[in-house]
């Protein structure tokens, strides 16, 4: 009985998680939605980057190890320095030794370009504005074991976004951090600023005001960005110039990502570049607006699984405590018609010396709810100290819904721990319920032991 | 001349047994008189325990009267019935029926509960009660450390709780020793001369049966028989033996030396 108590505790938690994950997965569906308008005139471009490529040589580079694949680790900041004229694109894919290498797996960072090489989009019809991007992650290199092989990753600390910072950008493109929290944002034409992360804010341990050493440069912090997905939450943003001077790219990017004059010219705009640089990765607004509205439908189902868990939840809340109290009650039944049953002789022993069949009935009434009492009691301390645990046993279909889907993570649902607390409330609703069962549990079998006729005390063993 | 106590007038119990109606017992008419010590007799299925519950209230006639101290139990319902039970009765029973969780005093003070408020009241009276059967100083003992003899003296202790006008004693010694039978026997014979306590039992045994003043032999659900004990004498201050004079003090004959209390010796087994 006490564990049946304790039950009820790993319910409510139950329904408390999954109505917050309901909440967290609305809030993410807002967010892409957003998304998708901004993204209807963008194209983006650039070298894939392709984990899996082989046989790729770069010049100049001493820290290439030979049958690594393509994943070659970076070197941090101070390795493989890159060639001005050199062109990754003639190797077709494959990733640089250096530390544009080092993206994490998710990120699928992409490779340097030559930023002269493409100043003919420019020209292309519908192309209303071109903004080359670097983005480059700095961090410690770790050394995995993976299927008997050794690989060096970089994992990032941060990763650097240049922005070009030019007015005309700026002004009518959402190239810039959206969600600034605290601070300002870039201007345009500014150089030596930066606008962090709350993470970077951390790492760096720098506010408003302050000054960061980036790469043996200092940068003063004007703002902090709240992020809008989790790729963001390590992004740091600065001039576009000063990304490429930091991190010795100069007039290297990683993407270039163009703005036409309306959503009705992206396809063909699309086109022209590809034609132009088969080398490119060409993504339109369409695709990705089509990816979105994929990852949406998969957000939509996962919040109607969560909807439906809640709903399920709440009926198997009902369920189980049904079930509590029909089994509680019967306990008690059944452990106090034992009782009367075992105390027959001693009841009618009561009766033949002058006991009334109120004071009996209460008797036995008292006793039945003493016994669940106690065992409230002793349920609710085994309830405290199990409640975690046993709400971590009935919530595996919750956590679930942990981790990240097509590379975007909802925030907040993995992230929600479920842990039953015991309050007071429910310590209180628990020893009420206790008293009532007793009472409930004991009516009948103390109604019987009333009954009991007084001749019962003249029968022998 | 003493008052009747218990008047028995044209009593019949019938049961059903299935659909078969037995007659337990049939227009039996009895008299006791306040004071009295005594027994009935009868083999097994005579009425003897059918009799009992009737006399004690836990059984109703079928027809017939009953009339306890003047009052007409016969047709009263059980909520005024278990009143009379705790006023006017006292019952024994052969497995003495303790409450094992509860101590001697305790258990003396139980029929108490319905009508002496006062707790102190009920302890002292109860005390005194089990140092009337022999007990003083075993108040604070659970039955399972009592003899049962022993136990059967706490049972009779609460049986005088509320003083009641009779005593129902059913086969009182028929869970003890003969040492511990003659104790029991030797109890009651000292409460009814002492404190001329009515008591009626029902018994298997013999011996026992004839230290009462008065024996009645029950067949088939009436009186058959009725025979005088040893007790009258006693009662008269009398030598049941030899017819000199004795005082109830005395636990055998100053003149002819023969046991006045039942022992082994008058009872040769």
């Amino acid at each position: 009985m006490a564990i049946m108590i304790s039950i009820p505790a790993g319910v409510m938690a139950n329904q408390q998680t999954a109505n917050e994950l309901a909440n967290n997965l609305s809030d993410t569906i807002n967010q892409t939605g957003q998304s998708i308008n901004e993204t209807l005139i963008q194209i983006d471009c650039s070298l894939a980057s392709d984990f899996a490529g082989f046989g790729f040589r770069p010049p100049d580079s001493s820290s290439f190890t030979p049958g690594q694949g393509g994943f070659v680790p970076g070197q941090g900041s101070n390795g493989g320095e890159i060639p001005p004229n050199f062109d990754p694109s003639q190797f077709g894919g494959g990733v640089m030794p250096g530390r544009f290498g080092g993206g994490s797996f998710g990120g699928g960072e992409a490779n340097p370009m030559n930023e002269s090489l493409y100043t003919d989009i420019n020209s292309i019809d519908g192309v209303a504005a071109v903004a080359p991007m670097l983005q480059v992650s700095e961090g410690q290199n770790v050394t995995r074991e993976f299927m008997d092989r050794s690989f060096t990753i970089l994992v990032p600390d941060y990763v650097i976004q240049g922005i070009p910072l030019t007015s005309e950008l700026i002004d009518k493109y959402s190239i810039l951090p959206s969600n600034i929290t605290a601070g300002r944002n870039l201007n345009a034409g500014e150089t030596g600023v930066v606008v962090l992360s709350q993470n970077n804010s951390a790492f760096f341990d720098a506010g408003i005001g302050d000054s960061i050493t980036i790469l043996n440069q200092t940068f003063t912090v004007v703002g902090i960005h709240g992020g809008t997905g989790v790729s963001d939450q390590t992004s740091l943003y600065m001039n576009l110039n000063d990304a490429q001077t930091v991190t010795n790219n100069t007039g290297y990017i990683t993407s270039l990502r163009v703005f036409t004059d309306s959503s009705d010219v992206v396809s063909q705009v699309a086109n022209d570049i590809g034609e132009l640089h088969s080398e490119l990765t060409v993504s339109t607004g369409q695709e990705r607006l089509t990816q979105l509205q994929q990852i949406q439908s998969t957000y939509d189902a996962v919040l109607e699984n969560a909807q439906a868990s809640v709903n399920s939840t709440q009926m198997v809340a009902l369920e189980e405590i049904i079930v509590v109290v029909a089994a509680t009650s019967l306990i008690v039944l059944f452990v106090m018609l034992y009782t009367v049953r075992e105390r027959t002789k001693e009841i009618g022993t009561l009766k033949a010396i002058g006991f009334s069949n109120a004071t009996v009935m209460g008797q036995f009434m008292l006793e039945g709810v003493l016994l669940s009492v106690i065992a409230g009691v002793v349920g609710i301390v085994i309830g405290t100290v199990a409640a975690p645990t046993l709400s971590s046993l009935l919530l595996p279909s919750v956590n679930l819904f942990s981790g990240s889907t097509g590379g975007f993570v909802m925030r907040g649902a993995g992230a929600t721990t479920t842990v039953a607390s015991v309050s007071l409330e429910l310590i209180l609703l628990a020893f009420g319920a206790a008293l009532l069962l007793g009472a409930i549990g004991s009516l009948y079998p103390a109604w019987r032991a009333a009954k009991i006729r007084p001749a019962e005390a003249m029968k022998y063993e | 001349m003493s008052k009747p106590v218990l008047q028995i007038q044209k009593l019949s119990k019938t049961y059903m047994l299935g659909k078969r109606p037995v007659n337990a017992l049939t227009d039996l008419n009895l008299q006791v008189n306040q004071g009295e010590f005594v027994a009935i007799m009868g083999p097994s299925g005579s009425g003897k325990t059918t009799l009992l519950n009737v006399i004690g209230c836990i059984d109703k006639a079928t027809t017939g009267q009953v009339l306890l101290d003047g009052i007409d139990v016969s047709q009263m319902a059980e909520n005024q019935l278990y009143k009379i039970r705790r006023d006017k009765m006292g019952f024994i029973f052969q497995t003495f029926n303790l409450l094992p969780y509860l101590n001697a005093r305790e258990n003396v003070e139980l029929p108490m509960e319905g009508k002496i408020k006062s707790k102190s009241e009920r302890k002292k009276r109860a005390s005194e009660l089990l140092a009337m059967v022999g007990l003083s100083g075993r108040e604070n003992h659970r039955p399972q450390r009592l003899s049962a003899g022993e136990q059967q003296r706490v049972a009779i202790a609460r049986a005088l709780a509320n003083d009641p006008a009779i005593i129902l004693a059913d086969e009182p010694t028929g869970n003890l020793d003969t040492k511990n039978k003659h104790e029991i026997i030797k109890v009651l014979a000292h409460l009814n001369l002492a404190r001329g306590t009515t008591i009626i039992m029902v018994t298997h045994d013999s011996q026992a049966a004839n230290h009462t003043e008065r024996m009645l032999l029950l067949k088939d659900g009436r009186i058959v028989k009725e025979k005088e004990g040893l007790h009258l004498a006693k009662k008269n201050h009398k030598c049941p033996h030899c017819g000199s004079s004795i005082t109830l003090k005395d636990d055998m004959c100053p003149s002819c030396k023969m046991p006045l209390y039942a022992s082994e010796e008058i009872f040769p087994s």
